[in-house]
Order: structure tokens, then C-alpha cells, then sequence
């Protein structure tokens, strides 16, 4: 029986060994390591220097999604400040100073294609549909952790703290209304057409179109998220710097990417698997020691010997 | 007293003293209050009774209770592997005490990240392998802790429990002998591989969660061996408590401290402090970041809060080979505990700029759901303690234990 539970030990490590050596050291693990993205992602691209921040937006987004008036300002009037569970889409003012050039700011979920709520969700809550690419919210796996808000570069994912059955309120980019033909309220309803919806590589077409048209008018000549944060779905053009509306600079590695030793560490649960593997080998080792030591202090004490 | 040399030899219950003292009622009234305050929270919801918001989602019940507890309570896979797996065979005495702190912190932990959650009601799902994100760290703290507080860390609880059973409870003990201690001995290099492998790895993947975190972390704490630095800042942050938690159990108890073996631990403790002190001098050496270790803001300052608070006892334990006083070392071990949970909280709350301007702050309520869990985990291990032979003792204080359960309960505490 001894001799059958080392040989499995051994084989155990032996088989284990080579497995974690190639997970850690597999020559092509970043190429595998990048998700494939969805097949016909579809988003918006919003353009600050069209919108007139008219809010209709706001309020076909509130409309659309049942969301009730968010009146915390003043107790009277429907003013969201800022994304919350009331407001899934928010158009902002940027004026820092009198003088300066002001535009406005559309924000919500920008549908990352590879999007950091859906890496930190621990039960694949916050999923991304592998068809359209939109990130929605599935409530019977949440457990309310609030990872995804930690994790999420826009602040996007909101928490409805004051309810005893919280939700995650997000832009799902009008799901329900994708699946009957629509688009989605907030770019149904933008009077400048500031806001447009259509496949990402048409949009991003279309933004890249307009910096050619009329060069050093949008900042940095440049569509934020085709690159950044390994690229959204939801598209910006802007006059005024990114980071100044509320878009950071996150580089063009997506956010998941930073998780790259997490995912090595536990691929195929080959090194965990070793680790107990050799704590067990050194563990049946020093434990005959062990008793044999306990039998000779039992010898000597008269007592039990305590573990 | 101050010369004899005193050896740690045997766990021996804390006899002679009652259970019920001021402080122990004081501490279950602490207990009671966070129990009715989060059944409020429960009835209530999140925002009502804590401080947390969108921008800071994490407060005190994640950030203190289980980032700090659980780092506090590694004494029992920390000690462990020096004991077992190094093999450094007169910390055994220290063993007991260790798990025991471990288990009831971990618990204290789990209660308030059970509360912390919004929608508990879905944890069933840690059942159903097919819906785990295995990306996400968070995944397997949340896997991973529950399981070793279930079941190897609860296991390695159970010698001292099964072995007052033995003496107290005389129908019950050819059924111990005879079955239950034959199983022990069978399966517990098992039990032991398991109770260290899985805090290594969640205790990592506690560091692992704030990796997504980015700039949000000041730079000083977020770096890609985050994972790594936490793994082994619970691992002297767990020697710290079980040398401040027996140091303490002594001066309350009036028994007898073995300075070897205090100093032996408190010197593993200190190198383990040297080199991960030394490594994130390079780290951040490395990354180029020097300059914001320098900048003196506030989170300059904190870092270096942080370094001095367990720096300079190292060192100072290093130097003092002989002769370390019990109340430099307490004080060393205290300033080492503070600096190391200061680490271990950090990250999360005072180096984390979700957004300028926000604010948290706990409000009452949380806090003090926040601290009766600590109570509660503080009079589990009194209970334990003075019923269990838990905590170290030499071999006479077992023989007076003998003559003192004979004349007060009529225990027969020698061999049957």
C-alpha cells in the first residue's frame, strides 16, 4: 500500500512537472493568451464636436431601460451627476475655465473587446456575447462583490446600494432592443446624429473618414478605443483631450492582460497541483520522522504525545 | 523568575482561571452587537449602513477584515511549513496556538466577506464548476479560502479537541483509539500538504485582485509581483500574531514564556521581513519608480511608514541573537504587526485613487460590525484556550493540570 502511494505520488509530480513547465514557459502562450474577440462586434461612435448636449439621450436611455428618475440633486428634478443605478448613460459638460474651448461628453459602457469586468467576474456574471459583443449583466450568477467596479477603467458598473436585492446597472447597449431590429434609444434619438450605431469597423471607417476630412480638428487626429484598453466598442472622436471628458489613458494592452501570471499560475491547475504534490512528498517524509520522535517522547514523558 | 530557563514542552489548558471575566463579556457584547447590526445590514441593504460607494466599493469588511484578518491568521501555514516542511521540530510547541489563531481569524474573516457581498443568495454557484470564471482571482480567493477554512485548517484543529474527549469522556475512548486516531495519523501529511498549499495560493490571489486595479493603485504598491509581496507579507504578518498572541496569553495567564522559542520565531520572522522588504526596494528600484518612494506626499510617506514599522524591528531582532527582553520583543512584534497590516491594507484603501476627490470613510455601524467579528474571534480563542490544551507550557504546569482536574472536575488525566 506504501510503496502503491508513493508510485502515485511520483507519477503524480512526474506528470505534473512538464505540464506546469509548459504552461509557464509555452513559447505561443501570449498569442493564446489573447481571447478571440466577438465575430460582428457592433457599437457607437460618438463625435463631442456634433453633440449640443441636448440629454435626449439621457432621457430615451432612462426610458428604454425602466430606470426610474434619478432626483438626488435637488429632490424635484430628474439630474443625474454622474453614472449610477438610476442613469446608464450620461451626457456631461467639460468647461475647466471661462476662456477655454468647452465640449460636451456622452458616457457608458464603452464594451471593451476584451472588457476587465467580465476577467474580474468571479461567476461570469458581467459576460461579453461572443456574437455582437455587447457586456450585459446575468443576475442569477451575481454574489454582489463589487469586483467589477474595482476593475473597470471607466467606472462603468454600477452598485444599487440601497436596495436589499442589489443589481449591477450598466449599459447593455439596448440588448432587448438589438434582438428586435432597433437600435439602441440613445442614437435613435441624437437630433446631430452625434451618436451613431452600426458595426465597429464601419464606425471606426467612419471616424477615421472625418479626421481625414478635416485634419487637426479632433485630438491627437485620432478614434479613441481603436486601440486603447485593446480597443472598445463604443468609439470617440473629440477636439478636446481624452483624458479631460473622462476617457484615461490606458495604453493599448487590455486590461485582462495584466492578469497574464494569474492565468499561468493556474492553467490547467498544473502548478497547484504540484505544489501539493511536493508539499505531500516532503510531508510523509518528515511525518515518520515525526512519529518515530513522538514513540521515543511517549517513551521518556510517560504521556500522550500531542499532535 | 527572570532566570529560570523555561521550556515550552506541552499544550496545557488555561485551569484555574473562570471563563466569564469582565473582558470576555465585554467581548461577547461586541459580538452581539455586530450579529444585530448585520442582520439590520441584511434587512436593510449596503448603502444604508456603510460608508462605501460607486467610486470606493470596497470598504472596511473587505479591506480590513479579510485582507487584514486573514493575514494576521496565516500564523498556521507560516509556522506550519517552518515547522513540517523545514522541519524545525521545537516549533511544534507553538503549533496549536498557531492553527488555533488561524482558524478563528479566517472565520472572523469569511463572516464579514459573507456580509460584505450584496447577493449572497447566489453563492450555491461555488458548487457548479462550470460556471467559474478561473480568470479571475477572485474566483479562487472565493473557492479556495471557504474550503481551507472548512476543512484542512478545521482538521488541524481537531487533535486538541478529540484529545480532551480522551480524558474527559472515558466511553469515548476505544473508539478514538482504536478508529479515529489510527485515521488521524494515516491522513495527516495529507491534510497538512493541503492546509499550506492553499493559503499560498489565495493568500497570492489576494494581491492578484488589485493587479486589475491599474493606475488606480499608487505605483509604489502596484507591480506585476503584487501577488507575490502579499503571499509573503501574510507570511510574517502570521508569525507576528502567533508571537503577540502568546506573548499575551502568558502576561493575561500568568505562565511561564519560553524566550528560545520566541526568539527562534521572531528571528524567521525577521529575515522573512529583510528579504521581502529587500525585494520590493529592488522591485521598485527596478521599475523605476525610485522617485516616488521619494516624493514625499502622502504616499511616500506611507510607504515609508509602512518599511519602518517592520524594518527597523527586524533588525533589531536580528541584532539581539541572546538575550532579547520580552518587552523589546513585544514592541518590536507589535510595530511589525501595525507596518505589515498597514501593507496588507493599503493597496486597497489609502494607496487606492479610484478617482480624485472621493471619499470613503465607514460609517459606525460598519465599523462596528467591522470590530465585534474581531471580538468574536478573540473570545472563541479564550473558550478554546482555557478548555483545549492549546496553548504551550512546560511539562509541570500538565502535572499540576493532573492534580488540579482531579481535585475540582474528578478527571482521571493519566493513561487509562
Amino acid at each position: 500500500m506504501d510503496l502503491t502511494r508513493r508510485e502515485a505520488l511520483e507519477a503524480l509530480v512526474a506528470k505534473c512537472a512538464p505540464v506546469a513547465t509548459a504552461a509557464l514557459a509555452l513559447p505561443a502562450a501570449d498569442a493564446e493568451e489573447i481571447e478571440a474577440g466577438p465575430k460582428a462586434p457592433v457599437g457607437m461612435l460618438y463625435d463631442a464636436t456634433l453633440c449640443i448636449g441636448c440629454k435626449a439621450c439621457v432621457v430615451a436611455c432612462a426610458e428604454a431601460n425602466d430606470l426610474p428618475p434619478d432626483v438626488t440633486l435637488d429632490g424635484l428634478h430628474q439630474a443625474p451627476e454622474d453614472l449610477n443605478a438610476f442613469t446608464k448613460n450620461i451626457i456631461k459638460l467639460y468647461k475647466p475655465t471661462e476662456q477655454s474651448q468647452d465640449s460636451f461628453v456622452k458616457l457608458q459602457c464603452m464594451h471593451c473587446l476584451d472588457p476587465a469586468c467580465v476577467a474580474a467576474c468571479p461567476f461570469h456574471s458581467l459576460w461579453k456575447n461572443q456574437n455582437d459583443g455587447v457586456v450585459a449583466w446575468e443576475p442569477s450568477r451575481c454574489i454582489g462583490c463589487r469586483y467589477c467596479e474595482i476593475a473597470c477603467p471607466y467606472h462603468v458598473p454600477k452598485f444599487e446600494w440601497e436596495r436589499i436585492n442589489p443589481k449591477i446597472v450598466k449599459c447593455e447597449l439596448c440588448k432587448p432592443r438589438l434582438a428586435k431590429g432597433y437600435e439602441p434609444a440613445c442614437t435613435s434619438v441624437c437630433p446631430t446624429h452625434a451618436v451613431i450605431f452600426g458595426p465597429r469597423e464601419d464606425l471606426l471607417a467612419a471616424g477615421k473618414k472625418r479626421i481625414a476630412e478635416s485634419p487637426d480638428k479632433y485630438f491627437e487626429n485620432r478614434v479613441y478605443g481603436e486601440h486603447d484598453a485593446g480597443g472598445t466598442q463604443v468609439l470617440y472622436l473629440s477636439h478636446v483631450p481624452f483624458e479631460e471628458i473622462g476617457l484615461p489613458t490606458l495604453g493599448n494592452a487590455p486590461i485582462p492582460a495584466r492578469l497574464k501570471w494569474q492565468k499561468r499560475v493556474y492553467k490547467f491547475f498544473a502548478i497547484p497541483l504540484l505544489l501539493c504534490g511536493i508539499l505531500t512528498g516532503v510531508m510523509r517524509r518528515n511525518w515518520k520522522d515525526h512519529e518515530k520522535e513522538m514513540r521515543e517522547e511517549e517513551e521518556r514523558t510517560g504521556l500522550r504525545p500531542q499532535l | 523568575m527572570k532566570h529560570i530557563v523555561v521550556r515550552w514542552q506541552r499544550g496545557v489548558p488555561v485551569y484555574a482561571v473562570p471563563l466569564l471575566t469582565p473582558f470576555f463579556l465585554y467581548l461577547c457584547c461586541m459580538g452581539a452587537y455586530s450579529v444585530i447590526f448585520s442582520i439590520y445590514r441584511e434587512v436593510t441593504g449596503l448603502g444604508r449602513v456603510t460608508g462605501m460607494n460607486d467610486i470606493y466599493a470596497w470598504g472596511i469588511w473587505k479591506t480590513f477584515n479579510t485582507m487584514v484578518l486573514t493575514g494576521l491568521g496565516s500564523g498556521g501555514f507560516a509556522i506550519g511549513i517552518a515547522a513540517w516542511i523545514f522541519y524545525r521540530r521545537e516549533l511544534h510547541a507553538v503549533m496549536r496556538t498557531a492553527v488555533l489563531t488561524s482558524l478563528v481569524a479566517y472565520w472572523s474573516g469569511l463572516i464579514a466577506l459573507g456580509i460584505d457581498v450584496g447577493r449572497p443568495w447566489n453563492f450555491y454557484q461555488v458548487l457548479m464548476p462550470w460556471r467559474y470564471n478561473g480568470h479571475s482571482p477572485l474566483l479562487e480567493v472565493c473557492i479556495c479560502m471557504p474550503v481551507y477554512a472548512t476543512f484542512p485548517l478545521f482538521l488541524e484543529n481537531t487533535p486538541p479537541l478529540l484529545e480532551r474527549w480522551f480524558y474527559t469522556w472515558p466511553s469515548f475512548r476505544p473508539i478514538l483509539v482504536n478508529r479515529i486516531f489510527p485515521i488521524i495519523r494515516a491522513t495527516y501529511p495529507y491534510v497538512i500538504a493541503l492546509a499550506y498549499a492553499l493559503p499560498l495560493l489565495h493568500q497570492s490571489s489576494l494581491g492578484a485582485l488589485m493587479l486589475l486595479g491599474g493606475a488606480r493603485v499608487h505605483t509604489l504598491w502596484q507591480t506585476p509581483f503584487l501577488p507575490l509581496l502579499y503571499v509573503w507579507a501574510a507570511g510574517f504578518l502570521g508569525f507576528s500574531c502567533v508571537i503577540g498572541v502568546l506573548m499575551v496569553s502568558c502576561l493575561a495567564w500568568k505562565r511561564p514564556m519560553d524566550m528560545s522559542i520566541l526568539t527562534i520565531l521572531a528571528r524567521i520572522m525577521a529575515w522573512l521581513i529583510v528579504a521581502w522588504d529587500g525585494f520590493r526596494f529592488l522591485e521598485i528600484v527596478a521599475r523605476g519608480q525610485t522617485a516616488a518612494a521619494f516624493a514625499f506626499d502622502r504616499f511616500s510617506l506611507l510607504f515609508w511608514l509602512e518599511t519602518l514599522l517592520v524594518a527597523v524591528p527586524a533588525v533589531y531582532i536580528l541584532s539581539h541573537r541572546y538575550g532579547l527582553k520580552p518587552s523589546r520583543l513585544f514592541g518590536a512584534d507589535v510595530m511589525i504587526a501595525v507596518g505589515g497590516m498597514l501593507y496588507r491594507v493599503d493597496p486597497t484603501t489609502f494607496a487606492f485613487v479610484a478617482r480624485p476627490g472621493a471619499v470613503y470613510f465607514p460609517s459606525g455601524i460598519e465599523a462596528i460590525i467591522a470590530v465585534g467579528y474581531v471580538c468574536l474571534a478573540i473570545a472563541a480563542f479564550i473558550v478554546a484556550v482555557k478548555y483545549l490544551p492549546i496553548l504551550p507550557a512546560p511539562m509541570s504546569s500538565w502535572r499540576n493540570l493532573e492534580n488540579y482536574a482531579h481535585v475540582v472536575h474528578g478527571i482521571e488525566m493519566r493513561e487509562a
